[in-house]
């Protein structure tokens, strides 16, 4: 007689199985010829560059970092919820006890809405945008044909210009 | 027929299983942290022996019917994530200087 | 209990007040705050005990008397920190916020009467403790030392959880008294000896007792110095508050299962932390393992465990803590005027001809060390005296031996920056202390003398 959590044994001995058997008939079915143009990586038919393990940008540990804290703190808001609600408190106390406790959470987040703004008002929330490099180069064409080209092909490729420098580190 | 509560279904299994398995993963937390050298996986190995605690404490709780510990729980993955926080951003900070997260890298300090 | 909602709140008002203009405002801000829960601490004085928010914290004279030691330490090492103003790096705001939130998180262990709050108590001090450590962030010895005091910290962390879920597991109960109840009914469970034993050892990685040490010396080596003298006292103070607390009140019943373990870990702290401070060459390196053979002094009083336990751990606390802030306090300004190539200098090297440049420095310095070594007229002597006659009076004389002659080594180490003080001739650069830098110390040597010749005068407190 099977429990419950031996038959999941079983579909996970299940699933191993089959696994193992469907790369086993494909090994020996399969040519093996391979080269290096199959051996790379696959990049929608892009030749790969760099490696996988690029640094992210620091911006993101710092977003994920003050996200990390607020996310948890959640967790105390399940366990309120549930006696927060509680008919036969609220009866007990005649309406006291929903005040009580509502005023206990407004203090919590309260606090912890002081935290964002605080790291609001230091600017860690601000997305900082990469600075455009400005050549120093002299150029002895005036600039307000530049301008012109500029506004000129604007529709067109400044799409692409955006996107290129979001890119700069 | 009524669902089963959650403890009910927690009292499945053996108490005493419960008991290995988190002690096992909490072993496997201590050698994590004194046999790998990569910061982020000694956090890693950290974490794992806090959630061993954690299933460790929820098993303890549904057999005394007794809720004091699940609230224990909350408390430990708040305090878990406020460490979290800390340790990343230290680990940032010494990317910053070093560009490397391997602790065998440290050794400005000898005693 | 009102210190606690008094510098929770205080730390956001700091925090937010570092927006203002001027940096100025702070120092005298955060001192007045720690003032002002200095004074609400004292509020509940001689008040019986008192329990709080359903079992969770207890206050009474013992837990108050430890609040006042950490208030007052961290008054003084708060106002030797003139030197935020002026470092463009710094971030006095932050800092000091920091330190009033980890205060909290110091009394929530001194007076804890539940698990829960022991924990939530360690973990808020040892988080900010992280922080501050690593507060110099160019500096990669301060890196390194904040990345080793977090990895050790949330490993010991891990342990007293642990430890902490056995216990619960044995006794159905995270409240002293619930588990001293369980000891009572005798015949306690496996899990009770398996969870003492985590538990003990989660709090002996936070207090530095060995062989538990290992990251103490990079670690107040590594930190900035006046975080280092925070460090040493506060953290040290509210542990052993807590370890007391924890020992006194629910293991006294199986007293027998855990002296031995901790004669043993005693003995082993007093000879690493004594023995290897004669071999450095850093003062600072020095401190640190001063602090562990303290540590080890300090576990003396805790494995006797008779009822003048809890004063002599009061009155070493205090002694210790006055006198180590002193000698971090001279090495601060100390360090930065003999800097070479932009890097502190922390040897024994740095003390030489101070007497000369400095006399007041150099007679607080010989006050601090004096009471490091428990030579008499000082508060070091009275601590001492008081942990020994509990170890006298349990009758564990073979731990009073190794204590004695470890104290003796201490007083060569002690000694030696005394000699480099006043007998080495050194350069005559001039060392400038603020003036109120200078009354700090001033106070502190004063404190330190006073308890010396009338240690009544505190005992009587309590």
């Amino acid at each position: 007689m099977l429990t419950d959590f031996g038959i999941i044994l079983l579909f996970i001995i299940a699933g191993f199985a089959l696994l193992g058997v469907v790369l086993g008939v494909g090994r020996l079915l399969r040519p093996d010829n391979p080269n290096p143009e199959k051996n790379s990586t696959y990049e929608s038919g892009e030749d790969p560059v760099g490696n996988a393990n690029v640094q992210f940008n620091v911006r993101f540990y710092v977003v994920a970092l003050i996200f990390v804290l607020f996310e948890v703190e959640l967790v105390f808001l399940f366990p309120w919820a549930v006696v927060f609600g509680r008919e036969d408190l609220i009866a007990q106390t005649e309406g006291r006890w929903g005040w009580f406790a509502l005023a206990e959470m407004t203090v919590f987040v309260g606090i912890l809405a002081l935290g964002l703004a605080y790291a609001w008002a230091k600017g860690y929330l601000d997305w900082v945008k990469p600075k455009p490099h400005v050549s120093q180069f002299d150029s002895p064409v005036p600039s307000e044909l530049y301008e012109q080209l500029n506004e000129r092909y604007a529709g067109k490729a400044g799409k692409g210009m955006e996107e290129k420098s979001n890119q700069l580190p | 027929m009524q669902e089963p509560s959650i403890p009910d279904i927690i009292q499945l299994i053996p108490l005493k299983s419960y008991l290995i398995l988190s002690t096992a993963l909490f072993v496997i937390g201590i050698l994590g942290v004194l046999i790998r050298r990569n910061a982020i996986v000694i956090f890693m190995s950290v974490e794992l022996m806090l959630n061993s605690v954690n299933l460790l404490l929820i098993a303890f709780s549904s057999y005394k019917s007794d809720p004091s510990a699940q609230v224990f729980v909350f408390f430990i993955m708040a305090v878990a994530a406020a460490e979290v926080a800390v340790g990343l951003a230290i680990i940032v900070m010494i990317y910053r200087n070093t560009r490397t997260i391997d602790i065998g890298f440290l050794n400005k300090l000898k005693g | 209990m009102y210190p606690i909602i008094l510098l929770s709140f205080l730390g956001i008002v700091v925090l937010f007040l570092g927006f203002a203009k001027s940096k100025a405002i702070l120092l005298p801000a955060t001192l007045l705050f720690l003032a002002v829960a200095l004074v609400g601490n004292f509020v509940e004085w001689n008040q019986g005990t008192i329990i709080y928010f359903y079992n969770m914290l207890a206050v009474n004279n013992l837990t108050l008397a430890f609040n006042g030691i950490v208030l007052v330490s961290a008054f003084m090492i708060v106002a030797m920190t003139r030197g935020f103003q002026d470092d463009d790096e710094a971030q006095p705001a932050e800092y000091y916020a920091i330190m009033l939130f980890s205060l909290v998180g110091a009394f929530m262990m001194i007076g804890f009467e539940n698990l829960i709050m022991l924990f939530l108590g360690l973990e808020i001090l040892s988080v900010a403790m992280y922080v501050l450590t690593g507060s110099d962030k160019r500096n990669l010895r301060s890196n390194e030392a904040a990345l080793k005091y977090f990895l050790m910290g949330a490993f010991a962390t891990g342990i007293l959880l642990f430890g902490i879920a056995l216990l619960y597991g044995a006794t159905g109960s995270f409240t002293l008294t619930g588990i001293q109840a369980y000891i009572g009914q005798g015949n306690p469970s496996y899990l009770l000896y398996g969870g003492l034993l985590l538990v003990l050892i989660g709090m002996l990685f936070k207090v530095s007792a060995a062989p538990f040490h290992f990251w103490t010396p990079d670690v107040y080596e590594g930190a900035p110095t006046i975080f280092t003298a925070f460090m040493a006292t506060i953290v040290k103070t509210a542990g052993f508050a807590a370890l007391f607390r924890l020992l006194s009140h629910s293991f006294t019943g199986i007293y027998d299962y855990w002296w031995i373990t901790l004669a043993v870990i005693t003995v082993l702290t007093l000879l690493v932390g004594n023995i290897i401070a004669v071999y450095q060459d850093s003062f600072k390196r020095m401190l640190a393992y001063s602090s562990i053979s303290h540590a080890g002094y300090l576990l003396i009083a805790l494995t006797a465990m008779t009822p003048q336990t809890e004063n002599s751990i009061l009155f070493y606390s205090m002694a210790y803590s006055v006198a180590t802030i002193c000698a971090f306090g001279v090495l601060i300004p100390l360090a930065r005027e003999k800097a070479m190539t932009g890097k502190p200098r922390e040897t024994y090297e740095a003390f030489n001809g101070l007497a000369r440049n400095n006399p007041l420095l150099a007679f607080v310095l010989t006050v601090s060390m004096l009471s490091l070594a428990g030579i008499p007229l000082t508060a070091g002597f009275w601590g001492k005296f008081f942990v020994f006659g509990s170890a006298a009076e349990r009758g564990i004389i073979w731990l009073l031996v190794v204590a004695i002659l470890m104290s003796a080594v201490g007083i060569y180490y002690y000694f030696r920056v005394i000699m480099a003080a006043y007998m080495k001739e050194g350069d005559t650069a001039e060392i400038r202390v603020a003036p109120f830098y200078k009354i700090v110390l001033v106070t502190a040597t004063i404190i330190t003398l006073l308890f010396g010749i009338a240690p009544g005068l505190f005992t009587g407190l309590v």
